[in-house]
């Protein structure tokens, strides 16, 4: 297995159909791209031809929406297989994925469903990692997400659990800043709670991006531009956690590629605030591997 | 306590069936109702592949108006659970769904428009290969030609429709008015491919209509010409093959041929 620590890669966006022609006519201030992996298990056409285009120049990351990894269905091994094939065109930098399920009895509800924080479940999540880092041959990056309900059963807290998942498994984090804070908020623990709570050398990637407000719960839309209370605590997660490679992920309402690019020039600065000149260490060196 | 096995179904029921007893499970905030919370699940669900499916059939929207288009993928997504690592391929049986619907039964457009919108999109991302160029075919030797077996470009799916479907599609696309729809007096041979990254579709004549499908299955060049003698008559015969043959490759509708 594929054993390093990704490397920093600086400030990158969502890769989106919208914005390809932009992207490869003019040189934007990006410094890497994460695509939806889903998106690109297809046969040919565009969809395959832009990705090609955009590998030959920025490093790629891989962000996959289905694996269900705590599904208590079996491991889909034809997705497996797709994924794994996909990374063999794209060479990401790393293959990320998010730490919920999807559906059961072959059904697929196309959202990112919640787990209760049991020890069943951790043990079955441990497991199922395991089987399908053995199958990509490399570590997984797992993604914590938004959620709207607890479970009474749960028996430890969600950064309890993500850190007894990425230590037992051997695994690498996804920080999702924006999912923190709506779970947060849903939930009533605090922000600083889970930053402190999971451990940082497993953390590879932050998310920033934006929801929307229903007055007595958030709901994780990504159709908004990344509000104040956000960059707050993205400010505080870079205090914490030191350079981590940063993403700007907008799925809907998406806007002119400039608008994203000023979001992610507004991260970056953030970033050289706190962190002076060590905001990119080393990124020139890896982000050329 | 429920196994998680039994948490998930019972969740994944909550969200497909609208059963509550996963409100037992799940715990009210200090500031919300737990049936509030879960609904987030359940609206997000039918809210995120409604817009899937808007998307993915913008004529079919455009022509049925929000309301009826609203009502017709909502029984869609009720009775046709996702069973795709891709929300790509969620609203494949739409067309087939939508010719079974009572509401329809009278308006046989409403499938075809939406047979044609999957089509487009299925040979947008379908298999590459690079389209034959008409120096390949230059260079035959004229014995060579009567053997010639040609190739469809492997995006290449032909429909056939009843109805306007195709023109009512159209005018959508150029967002203007569309014409009424109608029932053709003959069935209308319509084929759909990919060309330099762009689907796109052309309505066949029969006789072509004829060509192309023989063709595809394998027949001989000689063969398809001798064809389309019998069809229209001999008069011209190898000429309008020839004709409809240089359209094919000039529009990329080819992929290749063999001559053996």
């Amino acid at each position: 297995m594929t054993s390093g620590k990704p490397p920093y890669l600086g400030f990158g966006l969502g890769l989106r159909p919208q914005h390809y022609q932009e992207i490869l006519s003019g040189s934007p201030t990006i410094d890497w791209f994460e695509i939806i992996s889903e998106n690109y298990m297809v046969e040919g056409g565009q969809p395959l031809h832009m990705l090609d285009q955009i590998c030959e120049r920025y490093p790629v990351v891989m962000h996959g929406v289905s694996l269900s990894i705590a599904s208590t269905a079996p491991l889909d091994y034809d997705y497996l297989r797709a994924l794994k094939k996909l990374a063999a065109r794209v060479n990401p930098k790393w293959i990320s994925d998010h730490l919920c399920w999807t559906g059961v009895h072959g059904v697929n509800l196309h959202d990112l469903l919640p787990i209760p924080y049991t020890e069943e479940a951790l043990t079955h999540v441990v497991d199922r990692v395991g089987q399908v880092q053995d199958f990509l041959g490399r570590r997984l990056t797992l993604e914590n997400v938004s959620s709207y309900v607890t479970f009474g059963q749960s028996e430890m807290t969600e950064w309890e659990f993500v850190s007894e998942v990425a230590n037992r498994a051997d695994c690498w984090l996804l920080f999702d800043v924006n999912n923190v804070y709506v779970s947060a908020f849903n939930h009533e623990f605090s922000t600083d709670d889970f930053l402190h709570g999971v451990p940082r050398d497993r953390v590879v990637q932050f998310h920033v991006a934006g929801h929307s407000h229903e007055e007595s719960h958030i709901i994780d839309t990504h159709d908004h531009p990344v509000c104040p209370e956000v960059w707050d605590f993205y400010r505080e997660a870079v205090a914490h956690f030191g350079p981590v490679s940063t993403m700007i992920e907008r799925d809907d309402n998406i806007p002119p590629l400039a608008e994203l690019v000023d979001e992610l020039s507004h991260a970056r600065s953030i970033a050289q605030e706190v962190l002076g000149a060590n905001a990119h260490p080393g990124k020139r060196l890896e982000a050329a591997e | 306590m429920k196994s998680l096995r039994e948490l998930q179904e019972t969740f994944q029921r909550g969200i497909l069936a609208g059963d509550d007893a996963i409100l037992a499970e799940v715990k009210d905030s200090a500031k919300e109702q737990r049936k509030v919370l879960f609904g987030v699940y359940r609206n997000a669900y039918v809210a995120r592949l409604a817009e899937i499916l808007a998307d993915d059939y913008a004529q079919l929207h455009a022509y049925l108006g929000d309301r009826a288009f609203a009502k017709l993928v909502k029984t869609y997504i009720d009775s046709n659970p996702s069973d795709q690592r891709s929300a790509r391929w969620f609203g494949r049986h739409l067309p087939a769904f939508a010719s079974e619907q009572a509401l329809y039964a009278k308006h046989p457009e409403v499938a075809e428009i939406a047979a044609l919108e999957k089509a487009l999109a299925d040979a947008f991302d379908g298999p590459d290969a690079a389209p034959l160029r008409i120096e390949a075919l230059a260079g035959l030797a004229p014995e060579a030609w009567p053997q010639l077996v040609l190739q469809p470009h492997p995006t290449a799916i032909r429909l056939t429709f009843r109805t306007n479907a195709a023109d009512i599609w159209s005018a959508l696309k150029d967002e203007a008015a569309p014409p009424k729809p109608q029932t053709l007096s003959e069935p209308q041979a319509v084929v759909v491919w990919r060309q330099d990254f762009m689907a796109r579709f052309r309505p066949l004549s029969a006789e072509e209509a004829m060509m192309w499908y023989e063709a595809a299955k394998g027949v001989r060049f000689g063969v398809l010409c001798e064809m389309v003698a019998t069809f229209a008559g001999e008069d011209e015969a190898e000429l309008r093959a020839a004709t409809y043959l240089r359209g094919w490759v000039d529009t990329g509708m080819l992929a290749g041929f063999q001559t053996h």
